[in-house]
């Protein structure tokens, strides 16, 4: 069973569909979710846990019928808002110790977890001040520490790196992946910057004006239609010639030649090409169509 | 997909994950209601959140300590406050204390939107409200049942014999119990749903003492201008009144001409005193409706 199932899931307001009729079948893992403002992100994230209602439309979450089964779905899952939450004047070791507890876990457990998590997240010394003190970067990791602090199967994170500067984006996106690869926990991450997604995600998920554009992993839509960039040592004329004769495209730039491929069947041609000419192979490299290359073609293809 | 770390620094434990017990709702209602029991005075705050619910908590209990105090220097002759007319002397505290409590514990998650953290868990709706009923119900036992309990020690300390007074007013406590209970049910609800429609702390504050205070002035002017029997029911629009009709009810004692004014006005009004009670009903169930749909409807 996926771990996420939606279908003709659809949410409209008065004079505005914010999802569209929206399938979507995922298995656990890193999950990018890209859109626009305003693309409906939010709008499933909260109707996945329950939060909003749904106009038409099923799904499940882990199993979990999520018309229905609401308070079982959220039991195992972290879920980090894109706005502001936290109370002012509290410590964030109170209060995540709190919320650790609202999440089901008893006292010791949920303060020793909180610890554990807030160590994890990067707070240190500061965990016992007053949120109100906080830099963006750090209220933005006590809301992640929150999500994570009853560890969770699935996190829910709508645009975790919101009113970050870049440095702090960084980090947090790093602590997005460490969580998700190091920790096991499935992730569905949302943002409108493609570049974040593709750093951290294995899998994007596009949406548009409420409706699914794409779904794949993210090596499908980087890779598909990707060039291999290959300098020699010597008559790169002849081996651009041989290869075309293996009936790859290629192309010069500068020094090095420019190869189309599909698949890695390339690699095997410029290597035996390379070792047939005698030639001394410098540099042989995948360029990756970047994301944003993709979305300048017209969406939806 | 559950496979730690392989190898890393030896400092670093890696992550682990939690393989104990996890309880269900009632814990998640149990935890909501506690950290607003601390947080209706101030607990887990800074020592200024402490001053006005102490400070009213002490006023509550001076009529109570008054009388304790008499009985040790006096004899048994002075009885300057009763169980059944304790509240309409502390009524204006209690009114207070909710005006400023009720706020506190429904304002703040609004405000900081911490809301959609407690609703994105197993806790429904309708949990949180009564969790926080809960919490301001019994934070407001300390301004009633703890005075009238101070006050039956007064009255029996007056007497010459202490197991005499108690074998012979044993029959005082029920009622003490239950009016104190419902007391602080009806004053905490209704608070709880005029302060939850506004995030604001003024507006809340200031809307539950204006609904209590206006409600007060309103029924006593119609009592005094309406002189027929219609005069008498206006008294069902004040809370005060209610209150104090009901309390009457359960002492099973009849309001006179001697007591402070809003008993001077249940005499006045003359209507059966289970009218109070029922009106209290009514009341309550109000308030708890507002509160659900203000929690059913509220965006997060």
């Amino acid at each position: 069973m996926p771990m996420l199932e939606t279908r003709g899931l659809t949410k409209r307001y008065p004079g505005v569909t914010a999802l569209d009729a929206l399938d979507l079948s995922l298995e656990p893992g890193i999950i990018g979710l890209v859109g626009a403002n305003g693309a409906g992100k939010s709008t499933l994230i909260k109707i996945l846990l329950g939060l909003l209602a749904p106009t038409e439309g099923s799904g499940t979450l882990l199993g979990f019928d999520i018309g229905h089964q609401g308070p079982e779905v959220r039991h195992f899952v972290g879920y980090m808002p894109e706005h502001d939450c936290l109370p002012p004047d509290m410590s964030a070791t109170d209060f995540v110790g709190h919320m650790a507890q609202v999440s089901g876990l008893p006292r010791t457990a949920a303060r020793e977890r909180t610890a554990e998590t807030l160590r994890h997240v990067g707070l240190f010394e500061e965990r016992y001040r007053e949120i109100k003190g906080y830099s963006t970067g750090m209220k933005q990791r006590v809301k992640l520490a929150q999500a994570l602090v009853h560890d969770p199967r699935l996190m829910l994170l709508d645009e975790p790196t919101n009113g970050l500067d870049p440095a702090g984006r960084d980090e947090m996106l790093d602590l997005v992946r460490r969580t998700g690869t190091e920790f096991g926990i499935a992730i569905l991450m949302s943002s409108h910057l493609l570049g974040e997604i593709e750093r951290v995600c294995d899998h994007l998920v596009v949406i548009e004006g409420g409706r699914l554009v794409r779904s794949g992993p993210i090596g499908e839509f980087t890779a598909r239609t990707g060039t291999l960039l290959v300098e020699v040592d010597g008559d790169s004329a002849a081996l651009a010639a041989r290869l075309q004769g293996d009936g790859l495209r290629v192309a010069e730039e500068g020094r090095a030649l420019l190869i189309a491929f599909d698949d890695d069947r390339a690699y095997d041609l410029v290597r035996d090409g390379v070792a047939a000419l005698g030639l001394g192979l410098v540099r042989i490299e995948q360029r990756r169509q970047q994301l944003e290359d993709i979305f300048r073609e017209p969406a939806g293809v | 997909m559950s496979e730690r770390p392989a190898a890393g620094n030896i400092y670093d434990l890696g992550y682990r994950r939690y393989e104990g017990i996890r309880l269900g709702r009632r814990h998640a209602v149990l935890t909501v209601y506690i950290h607003s029991l601390r947080a209706a005075f101030g607990l887990g705050r800074p020592a200024t959140a402490k001053i006005v619910p102490f400070g009213l908590a002490i006023l509550a209990l001076i009529p109570a300590t008054i009388q304790l105090g008499i009985a040790a220097v006096a004899s048994d002759v002075v009885e300057l406050y009763s169980h059944s007319g304790y509240y309409s002397y502390v009524q204006w505290i209690i009114a207070l204390f909710v005006a400023a409590v009720a706020p506190e514990l429904v304002g703040r998650d609004q405000r900081s939107r911490v809301l959609t953290l407690y609703f994105s868990r197993s806790l429904l709706r309708v949990d949180y409200a009564l969790a926080k009923v809960a919490a301001l119900t019994s934070a407001l036992f300390v301004l009633t049942l703890l005075p009238q309990l101070v006050l039956f020690a007064g009255r029996a300390f007056a007497q010459d014999s202490l197991t005499g007074y108690i074998r012979d007013n044993w029959k005082d406590l029920p009622p003490i119990l239950a009016s104190g209970l419902l007391i602080c049910l009806f004053f905490g609800a209704i608070a709880l749903a005029i302060a939850s429609q506004s995030k604001r702390r003024a507006f809340a504050t200031g809307g539950v003492l204006a609904y209590f205070a206006i409600s007060f002035a309103m029924a006593g002017i119609l009592l005094a201008t309406l002189d027929n029997d219609l005069g008498g029911w206006a008294l069902l629009l004040s809370p005060f009144h209610i209150a104090q009709g009901f309390t009457l009810w359960m002492f099973n004692t009849e309001p006179s001409r001697s007591e402070s004014s809003s008993t001077y006005d249940l005499y006045r009004a003359g209507i059966a005193l289970w009218v109070y009670g029922a009106a209290a009903g009514g009341y309550l169930f109000a308030a708890l409706g507002i509160l659900y749909r203000r929690y059913q409807g509220i965006a997060t």
